[in-house]
């Protein structure tokens, strides 16, 4: 198993955002976790990847047989968790490159593996910039700074084709991106798509499982998983709207 | 205090009576004049406003000593680290005694000397130069330079002259500088349409404690252009006093990039009166503050006549009990109509106990100008911090790395590589203390 949450509770500044989420994650599947606005599908993602502002309030988190929630941030990410964030923060005067390479490095290093070369490094990331259509200038540039929504997702994807997950989290990487920027960022995380890999793709549309194809979907409404399904779940709540589902939950 | 002033100005007298009276021209009478205005000044005290924030009680009581006393020399070796750099030319000066062996000039258009020399061979076009811009010197620091000063650099670049490599003027500190007040003045001239690139360093092989006490007098004629490249990486228990004057002629340009590191402390003046129509300013600076650490910039730009820009960017790390102050004055007068006068400065607190005093100011008083000015006083961002450790970097390194991203605004605007590099390895040690 490579992701295993058990009856997850969490609060944000004391109100109970997420109230019992149960989910199964295996290695190689393409999870999909769709639901309404505010319903609790960033806040999840967020607590996988660590981030403070989130109190847990019960249950558990298994990622890959060891207890999540007692890792670091950096623990987390060492161990081969990513999560491609909805706003990818901005950071003046750090040098993509050189972003790119502390990453690589801290998570070899505590792997104890030997840090990559500089002249292995640069060719590896030109051609991953190429796979995900960055302009090869936005990686001599500060992280981020300045750029258009659709190159600071294709940034995130890049930083995720570099660093190799084993358990990617997109949260809401669909949101703002034109078709082509959506084709292209849907490309990367194919490219990604392994036996050994996992994924969560978080998004309000269905949209962008048209070019990701998901194992499973699950609605999230109000903090709980509703419904659970295959990809024709997607197409259903393409097809009819989240009002159906969420009615016959409070019924 | 008054006791102080006194054993002061007796030694500056004695000072002046044994200069070698025998040939050449010491400036005997600028020296006496500027030790009567020492004695009239005395030392700065918090009351002046310049001086609030910039204690110098400390640097009283370590009670630094003008001595004719000969460095202990450093191996030719260990100063080679710093010799590697191509240049157009260059002055060495170890503890604050030139060294004419390590010195280089044999690029056609320029040259580069010492103060001593054109003071024993009364080179009248150095000398009359002498304090044409800086006065007899604002404070009792400045006033006593004048009137004890040893030595310095000369540097002269001839009309039209444009220099592809730098100029370097290099101080080394050894551990013979201990307990002595180094007093050094440079003067840079650039003739009509001149071009150059002067880099100016600070570096230490001991830590020992000593006061260097600097005055260095720029002077641009019309359309020549400077880009001095000045870093002060003094020893952890140095003092550091620098009052650097600008005088700007029709269409010069002054490119300025400072980096304050080293010593216990320091204190960088960089002043400019614009005179002459045309004329630009730009100053770049960087200062990082730890524990034990003071680091304080001033600058005082004042547009006296219209068409000038001067735009003046400042940043500051101050991370463990280290404090810093910035004073930034631009002075706009009625009569400068059409200035541009831009100044910034921020600052990144990276811990609880660190201080910074802060304040910009604008003096407006022409009506169509285009002036702003702006101070933050900030942390790193959680976020930003949060966005690297989910990428695998640990809490320290990533707070590194965004601080030596804050640095890097004014890092990056060294021409030289070499600097570059060297400050941010310097950045990276001193904020992993």
């Amino acid at each position: 198993m490579m992701l295993s949450i058990k009856n997850l509770t969490a609060n944000v500044d004391g109100k109970e955002i997420l109230k019992g989420i149960n989910l199964d994650i295996k290695a190689g599947e393409v999870h999909a976790i769709m639901g309404p606005n505010g319903s609790g599908k960033s806040t999840l993602a967020h607590i996988l990847s660590g981030r403070d502002g989130y109190e847990v309030t019960g249950g558990e988190i298994h990622y890959k047989g060891q207890d999540l929630l007692s890792l670091e941030t950096e623990e987390r990410a060492q161990q081969g968790i990513f999560l491609a964030m909805q706003y990818p923060v901005e950071l003046p005067g750090v040098n993509n490159m050189t972003f790119l390479r502390e990453s690589m490095n801290a998570i070899r290093r505590s792997r104890g593996e030997e840090e990559i070369d500089a002249v292995s490094f640069m060719k590896l990331v030109r051609e991953k910039a190429d796979s995900v259509k960055l302009d090869q200038k936005l990686l001599k540039r500060s992280v981020n700074a300045g750029f258009s929504g659709g190159e600071k997702k294709r940034n995130e994807i890049l930083q995720m084709v570099m660093l190799e997950p084993y358990l990617a989290i997109l949260d809401e990487t669909d949101s703002g991106l034109d078709i082509d920027a959506l084709r292209t960022v849907s490309d990367g995380v194919n490219l990604l798509r392994s036996p050994e890999r996992s994924m969560i793709v978080v998004t309000h549309y269905q949209r962008l499982l048209e070019y990701i194809e998901p194992d499973h979907v699950h609605v999230l409404s109000d903090g709980r998983i509703i419904r659970s399904g295959g990809k024709e779940l997607a197409l259903e709540l393409e097809a009819r709207g989240y009002g159906w589902l969420l009615e016959e939950a409070a019924a | 205090m008054n006791q102080q002033l006194n054993d002061y100005s007796q030694a500056v007298s004695q000072y002046i009576e044994n200069l070698p009276k025998d040939g050449g021209d010491w400036l005997v009478a600028q020296r006496s004049s500027a030790a009567e205005r020492f004695t009239e000044i005395g030392f700065p005290n918090a009351k002046i406003e310049a001086w609030k924030y910039t204690g110098i009680e400390g640097l009283l009581k370590q009670g630094f000593e003008t001595t004719d006393k000969l460095p202990e020399f450093p191996e030719h070796a260990v100063l080679r680290q710093f010799l590697e750099e191509p240049v157009a030319g260059r002055l060495v000066f170890v503890d604050g005694v030139y060294q004419a062996d390590l010195s280089t000039c044999d690029t056609a258009g320029i040259t580069v000397g010492n103060l001593r020399s054109a003071m024993a061979a009364s080179d009248r076009a150095v000398l009359e130069v002498i304090g044409s811009l800086s006065g007899m010197g604002d404070h009792g620091f400045a006033a006593l330079n004048l009137a004890t000063v040893h030595d310095g650099a000369v540097i002269r670049v001839t009309s039209e002259t444009c220099l592809e490599q730098p100029i370097e003027l290099l101080h080394v500190a050894t551990k013979s500088a201990e307990g002595q007040a180094l007093r050094s003045r440079h003067l840079i001239m650039l003739e009509t349409g001149a071009s150059a690139n002067l880099i100016e360093r600070y570096v230490a092989l001991d830590d020992a404690a000593y006061f260097n006490n600097l005055v260095c007098e720029i002077s641009l004629a019309a359309g020549a252009k400077l880009t001095h490249q000045r870093v002060q990486l003094e020893s952890p228990r140095a003092y550091h006093l620098s009052d650097i004057h600008l005088g700007l002629q029709a269409d010069a340009y002054y490119h300025g990039i400072n980096a304050a590191v080293g010593a216990a402390w320091s204190r960088t003046l960089i002043h400019n009166r614009f005179t002459a129509q045309g004329a630009n300013c730009e100053l770049d600076g960087l200062y990082l503050a730890g524990d034990g650490q003071l680091t304080d910039f001033h600058l005082d730009v004042d547009h006296a006549v219209p068409h000038c820009d001067s735009r003046e960017n400042f940043r500051g790390i101050l991370h463990g009990a280290g404090k810093a102050v910035f004073d930034g004055l631009i002075q706009v007068r009625e009569q400068a109509q059409k200035s541009n006068a831009h100044l910034y400065n921020a600052n990144l607190m990276l811990s609880r106990h660190a201080e910074i005093d802060t304040k910009p100011q604008l003096v407006i008083l022409a009506d169509d100008v285009q002036c702003s000015h702006g101070t933050t006083v900030g942390q790193l961002d959680p976020q930003a911090v949060f966005y690297l450790r989910s990428r695998g970097l640990d809490e320290q390194r990533a707070r590194h790395l965004l601080s030596l991203g804050f640095a890097s605004e004014v890092i990056d605007r060294f021409e030289n590589e070499t600097l570059r590099l060297q400050l941010a390895d310097v950045i990276r040690q001193q904020l992993q203390s």
